[in-house]
């Protein structure tokens, strides 16, 4: 293979979220800057002064028949409906390519809990005759993504990864790493990610409803990963590069420097720097982030573990061809992530 | 492509606590002589479930281990991660040698705190204010979190997360940090442990069995569930001579898949399971015929093990019956998302012993599952390179392969 043609590229985009369903609502919501944060209905938690972002217009009856819906939890149901918008957006239809070489590679922080949380609620509430065996499948976390897999038959690489505010991400660089190892033609990543009353309660006991645990949101922000020359084989769209990913696992004691010069490379240039997870609030990181325009999404959408699929996303949409993006997330005691995404075509631009 | 310049991954470092053993030494020992560890569970009442036993790890007194302090701040999951890294990190010494930004932690994450969080909610429902420090570990992050700190290892921290596969995948991606000079070590594997969660969700699915596992066997029910944590420290061959490091054997290839078939059900005609061991070959550079042996996924359910069976003849074809295929869970119990990192560890214990290990209780021939199973004992073998299979709930598939120490 032609190395020069073994740059990966997004080739598809699919995002649901409180701003709506589709790019084009993140786009126009990104684009106002108005938050669409809702109050926690006080009953929810027990107290008000709280917020939430829940992806409200997301119906699944919308996209598939109620009875079939109801074998899904809402984390598999994003991802599942958003994996099928994505493959549309990069033109992949059924049958068209080997199933085999399609992979999904996901982020997914709070999924599989809601139903290990009613699980074990008539668990405890009614014994072992209130065990409803159709929840447990889903209350692993790989559900969204493995439901994702079985709806629209992805037979290659099938990963799910957690690892705090950075999950997506985490799942971008694995996936990244998958093209360039022809492991899979074509991968979907990205995040998924579900708030329910449970976890916010959970949440509320810790005493994190105003510091990490404060202002969730929910939905799924997936990207279409191909190599360039696959993507151009098979005269897809190329919506951007995905030039790079620099990690860190945390800052080492007495060696934050090298923790930086791993990161954050001088020269740090961009034209437009995204960030993720609590990079605007890492103590960490503060006057250490380039002085470039900002996008960040987490005061318009909320904020989730894996939300930084829908960061890259609102990225890749907010590119102009030939800008270059610099994505930073960091979670609190780690990881962080600097990924660097080229706007447009890498040939035309 | 680059695969092609892929390094050799070496296994320097070891480690394991787990019911069958609580350390390298006494894991090997249950393993040579075939002593299971299946018993009674008494970790939580288990008296509402047809089955009431398990892999349990008895006599664990975490203040043996930890302060106090420290223990509260840990889950059982993170304790028995803990002790398991520390061993597999004292045996490679890799950390003296380089950066902390040069080693990194990939692992592979299953039930993590629920058992604590369990009591939690159990609390709540009961009207009373559980200790919110019993949440600590609710999501599957968390021990990844606390081994980076533990051991100040910076470089890398992520939790894969695809329920009894997932540390099987944690050590091929482990593998490949480091084969793409993102690290120089990595600590790779995982840890679980028995909740109220996994032991009333797999009976109430009617998947346990109320005797011990018997995986292959005429009758079999089910499986037995098990728990423990299992880590190795993995580094570049030629970086592991340089500092002189004691090499356990090596990560040759390993693959990942989805089956796309069902959430809980494996597609019974064993292809996809086949396709996913060949990949893994395929990315070693190994040939079938070079394959001495399988540790098998081998739960002891009735249909995983036929498929597994169908699987190994149309990757073996005529061949197949001359390739063991074996089931550790009988000793160790299935410890769901620690499950494929003990296998990995029983695999390169026993490549090296020069054995093949036995497949415990044996209840029978089952028509359905006619291949070598090493149900009358363990057997001498010179082979080099094994396989090692995990499956999991969605149908993510993930084969290791592995090979002895030169």
């Amino acid at each position: 293979m032609d190395p020069a043609k073994n740059h990966i590229v997004i080739t598809g985009l699919a995002a649901i979220s409180a701003a709506g369903i589709g790019t084009e609502a993140l786009r126009e919501a990104v684009k106002r800057g108005e938050s669409l944060l809702q109050p926690i209905p006080e009953e929810v938690i027990g107290q008000s002064g709280h917020f939430w972002a829940r992806a409200d217009a997301f119906r699944a009856a919308d996209f598939m028949p109620p009875l079939k819906a109801r074998k899904f939890d809402r984390c598999s149901l994003l991802a599942v409906v958003a994996a099928g918008m994505a493959l549309k957006d990069a033109g992949i239809v059924a049958g068209s390519l080997e199933p085999t070489r399609i992979g999904i590679v996901l982020g997914c922080g709070l999924g599989g809990i809601a139903n290990a949380d009613e699980f074990l609620r008539g668990y405890f509430t009614s014994g072992a005759e209130g065990l409803q065996p159709m929840l447990f499948p889903n209350v692993v976390p790989n559900a969204s993504a493995s439901n994702a897999s079985i709806e629209h038959g992805l037979k290659g690489p099938n990963v799910t990864v957690i690892q705090r505010f950075c999950s997506a991400e985490s799942a971008f660089h694995m996936a990244r790493r998958f093209l360039e190892e022809d492991r899979a033609d074509v991968i979907l990543t990205g995040g998924v990610d579900e708030v329910f009353p449970a976890m916010l309660n959970c949440f509320k006991a810790m005493g994190q409803l105003r510091s990490f645990g404060a202002n969730f949101g929910e939905g799924a922000g997936i990207l279409v990963l191909e190599r360039e020359q696959h993507a151009r084989n098979r005269k897809a769209q190329i919506l951007a590069g995905a030039a790079g990913v620099r990690t860190i696992g945390r800052p080492a004691p007495g060696a934050h420097e090298e923790g930086y010069d791993r990161l954050l490379p001088e020269p740090c240039t961009a034209d437009l720097l995204s960030l993720s997870g609590t990079a605007t609030t890492d103590k960490w990181l503060l006057g250490h982030l380039p002085e470039l325009p900002r996008l960040d999404i987490a005061p318009v959408l909320g904020r989730s573990l894996a939300m930084g699929g829908l960061a890259m996303a609102a990225l890749v949409l907010m590119l102009k061809e030939g800008e270059t993006g610099l994505h930073v997330a960091a979670s609190p005691e780690g990881p962080y992530y600097a990924i660097d995404i080229l706007g447009g075509d890498p040939v035309r631009s | 492509m680059d695969a092609t310049k892929r390094k050799r991954i070496a296994i320097t470092g070891l480690g394991i606590f787990s019911a069958a053993g609580k350390d390298v030494s006494s894991f090997t020992e249950a393993l040579l002589t075939g002593k299971s560890a299946i018993g009674p569970v008494d970790l939580f009442d288990v008296a509402p479930f047809p089955s009431g036993i398990g892999a349990q790890v008895k006599e664990y007194d975490p203040l043996a281990y930890f302060s106090k302090r420290e223990a509260g701040k840990m889950s059982r999951v993170d304790q028995f991660g803990v002790i398991a890294a520390g061993e597999a990190l004292r045996d490679s010494a890799a950390a003296s040698h380089y950066s902390p930004y040069e080693i990194g932690v990939s692992m592979g994450a299953g039930a993590s705190g629920m058992l604590q969080s369990e009591e939690w909610l159990s609390e709540a429902l009961a009207g009373r204010r559980g200790n919110p420090s019993l949440l600590r570990g609710v999501l599957p992050d968390r021990t990844a979190t606390i081994l980076a700190e533990t051991y100040n290892l910076c470089g890398y921290q992520s939790s894969i997360t695809t329920a009894c596969s997932s540390s099987a995948s944690s050590i091929g991606w482990g593998a490949d940090l480091v084969a793409t000079g993102t690290l120089k070590a990595v600590l790779c594997g995982g840890s679980d442990c028995l909740s109220r969660l996994t032991f009333s969700g797999f009976n109430s699915l009617k998947v346990v069995d109320p005797a011990p596992c018997s995986p292959f066997s005429l009758g079999r029910q089910g499986i037995s569930l098990g728990e423990g944590a299992a880590f190795m420290v993995l580094e570049d061959e030629t970086d592991a001579i340089r500092r002189g490091a004691q090499i356990h054997g090596y990560i040759l290839g390993y693959a990942v898949a989805g089956e796309a078939f069902h959430m809980t059900a494996p597609d019974p005609g064993g292809a996809d399971a086949a396709r996913v061991m060949q990949q893994a070959l395929d990315r070693a550079r190994v040939s079938t015929g070079a394959v001495g042996w399988v540790n098998a996924h081998g739960t002891g359910t009735p249909l995983n093990d036929m498929v597994e069976s169908k699987a190994m003849k149309l990757l073996f074809g005529e061949r197949a019956p001359q390739v063991p295929l074996v089931s550790t869970k009988g000793l160790t119990g299935h410890c769901l998302g620690a499950a494929g990192a003990v296998e990995a560890m029983a695999t390169i214990i026993c490549l090296n012993r020069g054995i093949i290990p036995q497949t415990l209780n044996f209840r029978g021939n089952d028509p359905d599952c006619d291949l070598d199973y090493c149900h009358q004992g363990a057997k001498q073998s010179a082979a080099r390179v094994a396989l090692s299979n995990s499956f999991a709930f969605g149908g993510n598939t993930t084969c290791l392969a592995l090979s002895k120490a030169d």
